[in-house]
Formats: C-alpha cells, sequence, structure tokens
C-alpha cells in the first residue's frame, strides 16, 4: 500500500509541474535525458552494446549460430528477439516467464529491426535450404528508469552495426561482418494533460495514460509504430508525434550511429 | 415506444436530467448501457443485462457457500459476496453461536432472506438476516437478471399483484434477481412460467397486458379441461 | 517453398475484387453464446471471431484485484486449425502482445470504477483466421461487453491498412498481409475519434502513414454503424419475439 500512494502523490506532483511546463528533472518537452552508447563490451558476443539514457541502462547481445531455415524462407537468415525484465533492474520486475512487458519491448525492437530490413537476411544463407545463420537478439535491462524501448532499440542497432560473424567458430568461411542496411531508431513520447513529452523518465511514464513509439529510418520513413497505454491520442497529435519522432530519430542516428556507415 | 441505445450513443442536451445509465461529456447526455431510454423526469438508460451490485437498505435473497466463524459467507447473484454475522442470525435470537455450531443453524447451501446492512469503500457486504422469511425447501427459486426485477414488480406493484392473485401464491422477489415462489405444485409452475415470460420480454411495450391475457386463457384452458 | 513476388493489384482491383478503400465482407451476430455474460460472433472476409465476456465478476487471486476498479483481462488466441500450418495451442509471444494491446485499445471506454475489485474477462477465439485477426477479435470484444451490460462510455472500432504493390490499402487479407509492404493494425471510437490503438510493422513514409490513419479512421466510422445496428437489431429481434 505504501508504494501505491506514494506513486500517486508523484504522479500528482508529475503532473503539476508538467502542466506548468516543467519536467522533473528539468529538461525541455522535447528533449532526450543524456544518452551514451559503449558498443563491444561484451567479448563473448559477437555484437553488444550498452545504451544509456539517463539512469536507464540496457545492455544489448547479438549471438550468431547457424540453424535450419524456416521452410517459407529455405534462403534467408533468421531473426530472433528476446527481452527479459530480470528482477534486479527493478522492484517492479519479478521473475518467472516472459510477460506481456518483455514480450512486448523484444518485438517493437524486432519489428523496427525488421520494417526496415537493416539486416539483409538473405546475405545470412549458408546453404540453402540446409543452413542459415540464426541472429538472436537479446535486451538485457540492467536499471530500469523508464523508456527501455528506446534504449533497447538503440543498443539492438548500434550491436548489430559491429557484429562480427562468428566463421571460424564453426569452420565456416564467407563474410566476417554482418551487413546493415538500414538505421532504425525508437523515439518514444507520452502524452500528460495536452502536453507531448519526448523520453519518459519512469516517473513520468507512470503518470502518463498514453505512449506512443515510432520507429523511423535514415531515409525519414517509418518501420515501427506501437501505441500503448489506457487512453486514447487524436489523429493530430498522433501526426505531431510521428513527426517529432522522426526528427529525433534523426538526432540520435546522427550522433550516436553516425560514425558508422550505414 | 421504446428508445434502444448503445453505449456513446447520444440521448439529450439536457445536462440536469442526466440519470442512471448515462454520462455527460462536454455539455451532452450520452448512454453507458446497451439499453433502453427512460425519458421520464430523470432520463435513464436501464440496461439489457448486467451484474447486481449490492446496496445499502437492498432486500436480498442469498445462498450459504461458506461458514467462516463468525460469519456465513453468502452467495447473493453478485460479483461481491456477502457475510453474515452469527450475532446478526435471526435478528432476536439471544443465544451465543459457538464455533463449530453455526452449521446447525445455517448451513451450507441454506437459502436466506436478508437485508444489505451496510457495503463498505472496500465492497464488504453485511447482511442483517430477516427471520421472518427464512427460506426452507418449501418453494421454488428462480434467478434472473436484477435489471428486468422492476418490469416483474411492474408499475406501482401492478405486475405482481397480478401475478400473486392469478396465481395464487405467494411470490417474493428480491433486488438480486433472486424470486422465491411458493404455492401448490401447478400454481408454482404457472407463476415460474410467467415469470420467465416477463424476464424475456421485460423490455417490451404492452407487457402487463400480455401477461393478463396470457394468464387467462392458461386458466380458461385449465378449467376448460376439468369440465 | 521459395518466397514469390505475387502482383497483388492488377487493373486497379486487389486480388479478391476489392477497390483500395473496401473493407471485406462483415458479419456480426450478438449473443451467441449461452453461458457468456456477453458475446459476439464478427466474420471479416475468411476471419471468424468469437468473442466472450464473463463479469464483472470476484478476481482470484484476491492480491491481483483493484480496490477502485475492476481488472479487465484479454485472451486472444487462435484455434489450432485456424491457419494453413496448425498453431501450436497456447499462448505464444504474438498473442500475448495481441492480448495486450487489444486489451488497452477497449480499456478506455470500458467504466471499470463502477465494479471494484472485480475481474472482467474478455476471451477472443479466432476459429478461423486471414489476416486483421486482432481489429476482428476487438470488434466482436466490444459488442459482447456492451452485451454483457458492462458500463462503457463507447463501443470500439477496428480495422487494418496496409501497404501492397506500393499502394496504401484498407483491411488487408493473409495474402495481401504476407506480400506486402506494411501493415497497420488500428482500433478508435468513432464519437470521439479518439485512437486506442494503432501499431505498424514494415515501412511507411511519413504520408502513406497519414494517409493510412485517414481511410482507418474513415472505415472505423463504416465499423462503428455495423456494430450498433448489431445490437439494436439484436433487441428489435427479442422483442419480435416476445409479440408473436
Amino acid at each position: 500500500m505504501g508504494i501505491e500512494v506514494m506513486a500517486d502523490i508523484r504522479k500528482d506532483y508529475v503532473y503539476d509541474l508538467i502542466e506548468s511546463g516543467k519536467r522533473v528533472d528539468g529538461r525541455g518537452f522535447r528533449d532526450y535525458r543524456e544518452i551514451s552508447v559503449e558498443r563491444d563490451i561484451i567479448n563473448k558476443a559477437e555484437g553488444s552494446a550498452l545504451v544509456k539514457i539517463g539512469d536507464t541502462a540496457v545492455l544489448v547481445g547479438v549471438k550468431l549460430e547457424p540453424g535450419t531455415p524456416f521452410s517459407d524462407a529455405p534462403n534467408k537468415g533468421i531473426l530472433m528477439t528476446n527481452a527479459e525484465l530480470r528482477p534486479g533492474a527493478s522492484p517492479d520486475f519479478e521473475l518467472g516467464p516472459p510477460n506481456e512487458n518483455s514480450v512486448e519491448l523484444a518485438r517493437v525492437v524486432d519489428r523496427g529491426i525488421r520494417g526496415s530490413e537493416a539486416i539483409d537476411l538473405e546475405k545470412l544463407c549458408i546453404e540453402e535450404g540446409e543452413k542459415v545463420w540464426m541472429t538472436f537478439i537479446d535486451i538485457h535491462p540492467l536499471d530500469n528508469d523508464g523508456n527501455l524501448v528506446d534504449a533497447a532499440a538503440l543498443g539492438a542497432i548500434a550491436s548489430l552495426l559491429n557484429t562480427r560473424i562468428p566463421n571460424d567458430r564453426y569452420e565456416l568461411t564467407g563474410e566476417d561482418t554482418l551487413s546493415i542496411r538500414d538505421t532504425p531508431v525508437a523515439v518514444t513520447m507520452i502524452k500528460i494533460g495536452e502536453n507531448i513529452l519526448v523520453d519518459p523518465n519512469l516517473y513520468e511514464a507512470n503518470a502518463a495514460t498514453s505512449k506512443l513509439t515510432v520507429i523511423s529510418n535514415a531515409d525519414g520513413t517509418i518501420s515501427g509504430i506501437q501505441k500503448s497505454g489506457t487512453d486514447g491520442l487524436k489523429e493530430e497529435e498522433i501526426a505531431e508525434m510521428v513527426e517529432l519522432g522522426i526528427e529525433k530519430a534523426g538526432e540520435i542516428r546522427k550522433k550516436y550511429l553516425g560514425d558508422i556507415e550505414a | 415506444m421504446y428508445k434502444v441505445v448503445v453505449p456513446g450513443d447520444f440521448i439529450s442536451d439536457e445536462v440536469n436530467r442526466a440519470g442512471e445509465g448515462t454520462y455527460v461529456d462536454e455539455g451532452k447526455v450520452y448512454a453507458m448501457h446497451y439499453g433502453i431510454v427512460n425519458d421520464k423526469g430523470e432520463i435513464n438508460v436501464v440496461a439489457l443485462s448486467g451484474k447486481y451490485v449490492p446496496t445499502n437498505g437492498d432486500i436480498v435473497i442469498g445462498k450459504i457457500v461458506e461458514i467462516s466463524f463468525p460469519y456465513w459467507i453468502v452467495d447473493i447473484a453478485s460479483p461481491y459476496e456477502a457475510r453474515l454475522h452469527n450475532s446478526e442470525f435471526a435478528g432476536t435470537m439471544r443465544e451465543k453461536i459457538e464455533f463449530g455450531d453455526m452449521n446447525k443453524y445455517l448451513d451450507l447451501g441454506d437459502l436466506i432472506v436478508a437485508k444489505v446492512l451496510n457495503v463498505d469503500a472496500l465492497m464488504r457486504v453485511d447482511l442483517a438476516m430477516k427471520d421472518e422469511f427464512k427460506i426452507g425447501d418449501r418453494g421454488r427459486l428462480i434467478e434472473i437478471s436484477h435489471t428486468k426485477v422492476p418490469r416483474v414488480i411492474g408499475r406501482s406493484g401492478s405486475m405482481i399483484k397480478m401475478l400473486k392473485e392469478k396465481c395464487n401464491c405467494f411470490i417474493f422477489i428480491a433486488k438480486n434477481g433472486r424470486i422465491w415462489i411458493k404455492g401448490r405444485e401447478a400454481d408454482m409452475n404457472l407463476a415460474l412460467q410467467v415469470v420467465l415470460i416477463i424476464s424475456n420480454e421485460a423490455h417490451t411495450s404492452g407487457l402487463t397486458d400480455r401477461v393478463a391475457h396470457f394468464l387467462d386463457s392458461f386458466k380458461k384452458n385449465r378449467e376448460g379441461d376439468r369440465e | 517453398m521459395k518466397e514469390e513476388k505475387i502482383e497483388l493489384i492488377k487493373d486497379g482491383k486487389r486480388l479478391d475484387g476489392r477497390g483500395f478503400e473496401d473493407l471485406r465482407p462483415i458479419k456480426i451476430e450478438v449473443g451467441v453464446l449461452k453461458r457468456a455474460d456477453g458475446s459476439c460472433y464478427f466474420e471479416l472476409g475468411n476471419n471468424k471471431a468469437l468473442a466472450a465476456v464473463y463479469g464483472p465478476r470476484e478476481k482470484h487471486p484476491r492480491h491481483l484485484q483493484d480496490a477502485k476498479t475492476a481488472v479487465v483481462t484479454y485472451r486472444y488466441n487462435m484455434a489450432p486449425f485456424s491457419v494453413d500450418d496448425r498453431k501450436r495451442p497456447g499462448p505464444d509471444r504474438r498473442s500475448v502482445e495481441v492480448s495486450k494491446v487489444s486489451r488497452e485499445a477497449l480499456d478506455p471506454v470500458i467504466l471499470k470504477e463502477y465494479y471494484p475489485k472485480t475481474a472482467i474477462d474478455v476471451y477472443v477465439e479466432l476459429l478461423q483466421s486471414d489476416a486483421g485477426t486482432r481489429t476482428a477479435g476487438i470488434n466482436a470484444a466490444s459488442i459482447a461487453l456492451a452485451a454483457a451490460g458492462i458500463p462503457m462510455r463507447d463501443l470500439v472500432s477496428s480495422v487494418a491498412v496496409g501497404k501492397i504493390d506500393g499502394e496504401v490499402v484498407l483491411d488487408l487479407n493473409a495474402v495481401e498481409d504476407n506480400h506486402g509492404e506494411a501493415d497497420m493494425p488500428v482500433a478508435m471510437v468513432a464519437r470521439t475519434d479518439a485512437i486506442t490503438m494503432l501499431q505498424m510493422d514494415g515501412r511507411f513514409t511519413k504520408d502513406e502513414f497519414e494517409r493510412g490513419l485517414k481511410l482507418a479512421t474513415k472505415a472505423c466510422h463504416e465499423i462503428y454503424e455495423l456494430q450498433r445496428t448489431a445490437l439494436i437489431e439484436k433487441y428489435s429481434e427479442s422483442v419480435g419475439k416476445g409479440e408473436e
């Protein structure tokens, strides 16, 4: 009960603050918290990245191993994205099978990568119908202070951008780097009252009744959208959020993914 | 004529007349139920179905489903279970009911008529038993949707009065949609049949007349059989 | 079987003969299940969706109750025989996500505060599926909730838009979905135009997205009229029986 009461009080506080034009941490409504991206920090993984957005920290690891292709796509590699909300990352996370939040997180990140066709899955074919590379993207939040999805999506593409193909380990030959054709970036926004805010921290996310994640690509096209939360959004609000999402994604791409040629 | 609405249907601009089953949004009255608009005085929407929520003072028919000293836990055909404290048993009775003896007074499956004493903020429902109405095995109990109870009673009791007279039965209608009927076998069956007709056609017009007609023709037939 | 490029639009028509802005045929039946408190059968082209609503009823286990409101659950399930390749029974990651977004699509209209501590359980079964299943499920569930007597602000209507052969079109079927370039399921409240579900996968330009959303909005209004009519007709039907 104590925690719930506190959460309610905070909600009111966050709401009032935002109504007066301010955010809890002093940011502008359209500002991200400080972002950092560290790549290649897990040398056992074929690709990895630790992304921090403010106090939110997500580690993403990419592993590749040979496997059998799906029968309806015999010449394509396989992409699998998984997220585990480990209890160490938040008192709200519990041990147990994947719940709807972890499933949603993984599937939204997956959708962005897939929709943008960032990975050329045909290049991951080793032997048509027999053997292809299976690419596993594992999302591992370390600390949840809100907006896991943007951190996870950024971690996923940052990891993929310098993922090595472990040919040697499996005594195979071929290209050693994964070829990445696009850089989808997720931008999450919430609506509180009549205000649209980018990159909600946990307090803000809890106070918001609706949330929209827009994943967009280098050419400004959209490769994923997910609305969540329990309140409706108007068409104009969504249009504004999509526009803002594309703009913010451009900034993030330039700053954190720009040094690698997409 | 009856006007059927679905949730979100606009009903009226007269916000000050908005009553049960409606909500007001930006100066307009809308339906919050799939139901019938009742436009006399207050504007109400009578739901066609739905679950019973107890309020203070309601008379309900309940079934004992659990004994948890010092309470009987009572099913009242609602999402909310009710409880009857053993000191509330049979009103005036002064003897104290001991742990382990509760089933001697009311056992699992027993039916009671009770009054809702209190519903607290946590939706805990406390009952008081109306001892004069303790239901034994005699009679029939049927359950209809609580939304249809007003129709079985009729305007200022007209329907139920007619039913009692023409069926020659004791009929008790509780707020939670449970109806207790007591009388001779054939009479009970007739009453039951009529209650089900009313329940199925609860929101149609001319119902009282139709029921009267049904009862009369039934009686005639029966008398005809005897001759 | 190798993936082949299929021509999805010929002479300005889609493979099933529809124009770009046409819905598949819709059939709605209200109150089809005896035991459920509210139910609805909804056909959208080859999709056959069945929604059953139970509640408000006691929420178990107790620690999952909410002292202030009813707790809404939504279970979307595809029958194993509903698709070409048998689907393994039980929840998978896709159905978990679909259940979540569908629940959130309906949540804003349900007046949950009228039934604190209770459960409102919505079960949606896809008996046959042909793309757009979650939208058919939401349309069915919305009607079933109303039929169950649940207090609601509005009905919710849902449809998907997508992109095939470079064109933005309404309500993709499975062939179009499998070979198309984008898919975007939308749910909304027709009265207020509030969008309560929005997902998108594939690739859209901003302009295509905006056109798609407008197309979906228009179609949701059409579907809303069908939903409303189905409920009203269900009532007249029962009255008709009474008059006999």
